[in-house]
């Protein structure tokens, strides 16, 4: 991978180069209050980009993945059906996005592009898309209390799946990574500079003190849950304690930029207009494996958070995706009620599997 | 500019109505073609135990199992009317048109189980997916042993396929046992459930080198399942197919997921040591 580096100043330049080659550029702005949040920029608010500030709660996975899609425009007329796919597939650029959030997209990758089934919709818009990641390296402005990417082996610097890297060395300089053959076809413009081997130590330096930033959470035994997850170790009264405190409102499903569930539906358009759209769906939800008649395999809470987790976590769909479905970005915690994220359910499954291994032997 | 509608997984390919028949209460069979000779020609590759998704424009799309054979010349669903989509269904009349897509999963593997008996058993419409099999076995004769096929439905009038149930009655190298848990005046047969079968006077249910197909309500797969097991087969003898919630067809929606399986790509047919595998309950 190649490398320049961009003065401080230059650094939104790289947003202006990207919306001079047609990207509709998203970047990260501060909202109200202590909001974040992914905007399209303009003329208007493109000297409001931040390059340091909490990552937003929405994650840019909106992007890639729409919230509402349609799918397909479905007219009939005469006893005629004619059904034409919609494809949405702007050329767009994301600015700002954090390392746990390209970890995000790749599992998206692996699961919409992976396996015998491609998903178009999705193919024909990452097709398009331009990622621009910024490091997370200043500890005050950039890390949450609520991030774990060092323990989901995620950030905080990215180590592939982007375009552009920018990382600051915080000397009035940035250090730019090109991560494919479009980024590296962006140093031809005169903002990106050749740089020296004091650049190279530099972000070596502000890398690990960036890694040393993050706040010792429980999250260290992400290994151990996984381990105890994909043995089948964990007591149902473990996830029945986890479903006690979910309160089943489907947030840390739509916060999370590694979840994939949709659900479809019709809806009428017009007189002789239908059109069938996609949506998020959630598996927390009490709907989301009830069939038609009533009968419903999955009814109590703590089987749908034991699915959740058990999807993220489980040996078999980290090694059938080659990605894992978490990638340490802190959002479910951050959002939920009940305190059961991704960081203290990995403490509580590690706990209570650790103290049944300890009695075990004596038991028997 | 659009690909190919071929590369669209979510593409329903239009199909035509061609009749409609009676089964039981609330279940009826749809005849269809697919506008497209290509695309019927391309669909009658599926093999016995595959999906559809059918969509009923406007209502939305529900996974269907395909009771036909692909040794057979028609295509059709045998559907109950449960939820909007089923009902949407069943007001078609012959020469309406609606959507199809797949053939999807995997499938009974049928040529695994050359030179194997095989040993089919139903509850009430469970026989809907079996009957492709059967079919298929029969119209493959010699490259199976013995076939035989136990039935169970509530009452003599929620027997399906009353046509085929003829057929094998008459037992062209089939053994045919068929059973009601409640009879009706007219009913001269067994009465029980469709595992009371297999202690019927003269019935020897193989074991060694079968393969048991088993498909039905969740109650009746539980205590069938109990019997042959009592009877000495093994888990890794007994097929069945699951049924899921499911939206895409394709494994990326997610509904189907039980455990380590997508019931739509790595499904629905399953043998009973794989579903204790899954990792959740059925």
């Amino acid at each position: 991978m190649k490398a320049r580096i961009v003065h401080r100043d230059d650094v939104l330049k790289i947003v202006d180069l990207l919306r001079r080659q047609g990207y509709e550029v998203v970047a990260p702005f501060f909202g109200r209050g202590r909001d974040t949040r992914f905007d399209n920029v303009t003329d208007e608010n493109r000297d409001q980009i931040q390059i340091h500030l909490p990552n937003p709660y929405h994650p840019p996975k909106r992007f890639v993945m729409l919230q509402i899609e349609r799918l397909l425009r479905i007219e009939r007329n005469d006893g005629l059906i004619q059904i034409e796919p919609t494809y949405r597939e702007p050329k767009r650029a994301i600015f700002g996005i954090r390392s746990c959030d390209i970890a995000g997209i790749w599992h998206l990758d692996r699961f919409f592009l992976g396996r015998e089934f491609r998903d178009i919709y999705y193919e024909k818009r990452r097709k398009n898309l331009f990622l621009v990641n910024v490091v997370c390296s200043d500890p005050e402005r950039d890390i949450g209390s609520e991030c774990f990417c060092v323990c989901a082996d995620t950030g905080p610097a990215a180590r592939d799946h982007f375009d552009l890297q920018l990382m600051d060395l915080h000397d009035g300089e940035f250090m730019v990574v090109a991560g494919s053959p479009a980024g590296e076809a962006m140093f031809a413009d005169p903002i990106f500079r050749k740089g020296a081997d004091a650049h190279v130590a530099k972000r070596r330096a502000v890398l690990e003190t960036a890694r040393k930033s993050f706040k010792p959470s429980t999250t260290s035994w992400f290994s151990a849950a996984i381990r105890y997850v994909s043995a089948g170790k964990v007591a149902e009264k473990t996830w029945e304690e986890i479903g006690n405190r979910c309160l089943e409102c489907g947030g840390c499903t739509y916060v999370c930029p590694a979840c994939t569930c949709f659900t479809v539906s019709d809806r009428s358009v017009g007189p002789n207009e239908v059109e069938r759209v996609r949506m998020w769906d959630a598996c927390a939800l009490g709907g989301f494996t009830r069939m038609a008649g009533g009968h419903n395999p999955r009814k109590a809470v703590h089987d749908r958070r034991n699915r959740r987790f058990f999807r993220k976590l489980s040996h078999y769909f980290i090694q059938r995706e080659l990605s894992m479905a978490c990638v340490g970005c802190g959002r479910c915690a951050a959002v939920c009620h009940g305190d059961v994220g991704m960081p203290s359910v990995v403490e509580m499954i590690r706990r209570e599997a650790a103290e049944m291994e300890t009695h075990e032997p004596a038991q028997r | 500019m659009n690909p190919p509608s071929a590369e669209n997984v979510y593409m329903p390919k239009i199909a035509v109505l061609d009749r409609v028949v009676d089964e039981i209460t609330e279940v009826k069979t749809f005849y269809w073609h697919f506008d497209d000779p290509a695309e019927q020609a391309a669909f009658k590759k599926f093999r016995p135990g595959q999906f559809a998704q059918v969509s009923l424009f406007g209502t939305g799309e529900f996974p269907a199992s395909l009771p036909p054979s692909p040794t057979e010349a028609e295509t059709f669903f045998t559907i109950r009317t449960v939820g909007s989509c089923t009902a949407a269904l069943h007001t078609l009349k012959p020469g309406d048109k609606f959507g199809i897509r797949g053939p999807y999963g995997n499938g009974f593997s049928m040529e695994d189980y050359y030179g194997k008996n095989l040993v089919f058993v139903a509850g009430g419409i469970g026989l809907i997916p079996l009957r492709s099999c059967i079919i298929y076995a029969l119209a493959h004769r010699d490259k199976y042993k013995k076939i035989q096929i136990y039935y169970g439905a509530k009452s003599p009038k929620d027997l399906m396929y009353l046509q085929n149930l003829r057929e094998w009655e008459k037992g062209a190298g089939v053994e045919f046992n068929l059973t009601v848990d409640r009879a009706d005046a007219g009913w001269k047969g067994h009465v029980g459930v469709v595992g009371s079968l297999f202690k019927k006077p003269g019935v020897q249910v193989p074991v060694e080198n079968t393969v048991a197909f088993v498909c039905g309500p969740p109650v009746m797969f539980r205590f069938v399942i109990k019997d042959l097991q009592a009877l000495g087969f093994q888990d890794s003898q007994i097929v069945s197919t699951l049924e899921r919630y499911m939206k895409c067809g394709v494994g990326k929606c997610g509904h189907c997921c039980i455990g380590v399986a997508y019931v739509c790509v790595d499904g629905p047919v399953f043998t009973y040591e794989q579903i204790q595998k899954l990792g959740e309950d059925i």
